[in-house]
């Protein structure tokens, strides 16, 4: 399965990296089985999210999830955020062969990290 | 509104027009090599009015026959063996299976063999031999794979050490595929000369394939009884390759059915291909000083100027005892597979010996034998120049792969992580 344009963009132009210096949230999660790791931090305005960041190490669909998943949840609202799952993220990359779907898990999984950090414990979708 | 359509017609393909090609830098050689024009030339009229079978008793295939002897006596001269000692087969991964297979059933075949024997090889071979010898581990073959050190290269006392009295061959590379590491076969070569002159039957296999054409070879200095090489890493099409077999060894075929290749190897010749190969190795026997010093000078400035530009990188594998087309580099804090992609968008192709699959991460087999921890054998670069490369080249990768590299890294948290350390080794 050949990436899409928008695959490639994301890469070439990453939106969203690096660092909260002012962040109320931030995550961090490795892949134990593949080592690939993210780190997303996160700023609120009462219950909006208004500012995201994200940092990547592993394949080129990890690095783009982070891109794609900090483009999507900045302006949602946080009870918006925890509802998304990895299929969503999969769709708004623009499709994810599957032995490369654990990258938008790692994504996720970091999300709900760095949401859990910042917002007591919420419950998130299965 | 037609006037007005034509124009947009015209502004859309100027547009089109005007849109900046990507200049494409082919940085693959040891993956494989466009077929040189002068190859291709030969090898046409056996595609079209010289068809025939090398097997028919016609003219027609009698002209094949000429014409695969031609070649079978190039490909001899390029490694200093004898016509007949070549065996042509569909590539390198058939050749390393001829050889392997071939000699430890034919050492099972004897009367009073024993069960089972004992084969020794490399810990940085390349993955047709590593599936060969599991291959045979599995079927109750017991086989040692020697470590390959820091420097990515066999030590000769360890081959020794490793002999047994079961032991029928011993299987090193030439020069390693991802690493260009040399192997000193001809220490091993002249250890094996010893010990058969000590009535041990004993064979030593190389894989040569990515060594032939590059630097000077001759199976008689080195001592080897069968070598394996492949067409399309020395400017030849894919689909043909050479056994070398020497003169006395017996193997067992692997494909039978046909008297072809001296009973050794049986279906109809690929005369195209083989014509092509003959042809191959004639230019890269004569060219090959003037090749090597335009790849090694390629590759010298190459790694002269990355080291300027970018901070925090290791160089894999011996430094002087390696190919001299090839260099693989760790990118420390970032990951193969997306500079790879990020440096293909940018027009430029190499490769990376590890691979992300499922979730399952496979670093490099090499370069974790170097002694590499995970993430430096997951950042490593191949970079492999061939004889088309250009200054230009050179030039255009180092304007673009430092930024690429600094691109990634930014988005990277290990460099950000503290205590976070790397087995840097230089």
């Amino acid at each position: 399965m050949p990436y899409s344009e928008a695959f490639k963009d994301h890469l070439t132009n990453p939106r969203n990296a690096g660092e909260l210096a002012d962040a109320n949230a931030t995550g961090e999660e490795t892949n134990p089985v593949c080592g690939d790791r993210m780190r997303i931090s996160l700023r609120f305005r009462k219950t909006r999210i208004e500012a995201a960041r994200f940092l990547a190490y592993g394949c080129p669909p990890t690095l783009v999830c982070g891109s794609v998943l900090t483009e999507l949840i900045v302006g949602m609202s946080v009870e918006e955020a925890m509802q998304l799952r990895r299929k969503d993220l999969i769709d708004a990359v623009g499709g994810l062969p599957s032995r490369k779907q654990h990258a938008a898990a790692l994504a996720i999984e970091t999300l709900r990290a760095a949401l859990s950090s910042g917002w007591g414990k919420p419950t998130f979708p299965t | 509104m037609r006037v007005l359509g034509y124009w947009l017609a015209k502004f859309a393909k100027g547009g089109r027009n005007q849109m900046p090609e990507i200049r494409k830098v082919y940085l693959d050689h040891s993956a494989t090599t466009p077929a040189d024009r002068r190859v291709v030339e030969a090898m046409l009229p056996y595609l079209t009015e010289k068809f025939g079978n090398a097997s028919s008793v016609h003219f027609f295939g009698q002209e094949a026959r000429a014409a695969v002897d031609r070649a079978r006596r190039e490909v001899a001269a390029l490694i200093g063996a004898r016509a007949n000692e070549i065996v042509f087969v569909s590539g390198g991964t058939e050749a390393n299976n001829l050889a392997i297979r071939g000699v430890t059933e034919a050492s099972q075949s004897k009367p009073g063999a024993s069960a089972k024997g004992h084969i020794i090889t490399s810990s940085i071979e390349h993955s047709s031999v590593r599936g060969i010898s599991d291959e045979l581990e599995k079927h109750g073959w017991e086989v040692t794979r020697l470590p390959a050190y820091r420097d990515g290269i066999v030590q000769v006392d360890d081959v020794r050490s490793a002999l047994r009295p079961e032991t029928v061959l011993i299987s090193v590379m030439l020069a390693n595929n991802e690493i260009g590491t040399l192997q000193p076969i001809k220490e091993i070569g002249a250890m094996v000369r010893e010990e058969r002159a000590n009535g041990r039957k004993l064979k030593l296999h190389t894989d040569a394939v990515q060594a032939a054409g590059r630097i000077p070879l001759n199976v008689e200095t080195l001592g080897c009884d069968l070598m394996s090489l492949s067409a399309h890493k020395l400017y030849a099409p894919k689909g043909v390759g050479a056994l070398f077999v020497r003169r006395g060894v017996r193997l067992i075929p692997q494909n039978v059915g046909g008297h072809q290749e001296r009973e050794k190897r049986a279906g109809t010749e690929g005369v195209p291909g083989i014509v092509a190969f003959g042809a191959a190795a004639k230019l890269a026997r004569e060219e090959m000083v003037e090749r090597s010093e335009h790849d090694r000078r390629l590759r010298d400035r190459f790694e002269g100027g990355l080291v300027e530009r970018v901070q925090d990188i290791v160089f894999n594998g011996d430094q002087e005892q390696r190919l001299p087309h090839l260099s693989n580099i760790s990118f420390r804090f970032i990951e193969g597979e997306g500079l790879l992609i990020s440096l293909d968008l940018q027009g430029i192709a190499v490769s990376t010996g590890s691979a992300c699959s499922s979730g399952t991460l496979e670093p490099s087999p090499v370069i974790r034998a170097l002694g590499r921890n995970d993430e430096l054998a997951r950042g490593a670069i191949r970079f492999s120049f061939g004889k088309d490369n250009t200054d230009q080249d050179v030039d255009y990768v180092l304007e673009v792969l430092p930024r690429v590299v600094e691109k990634l890294r930014q988005l990277s948290p290990l460099n950000k992580v503290s205590g976070f350390e790397f087995q840097v080794s230089t």
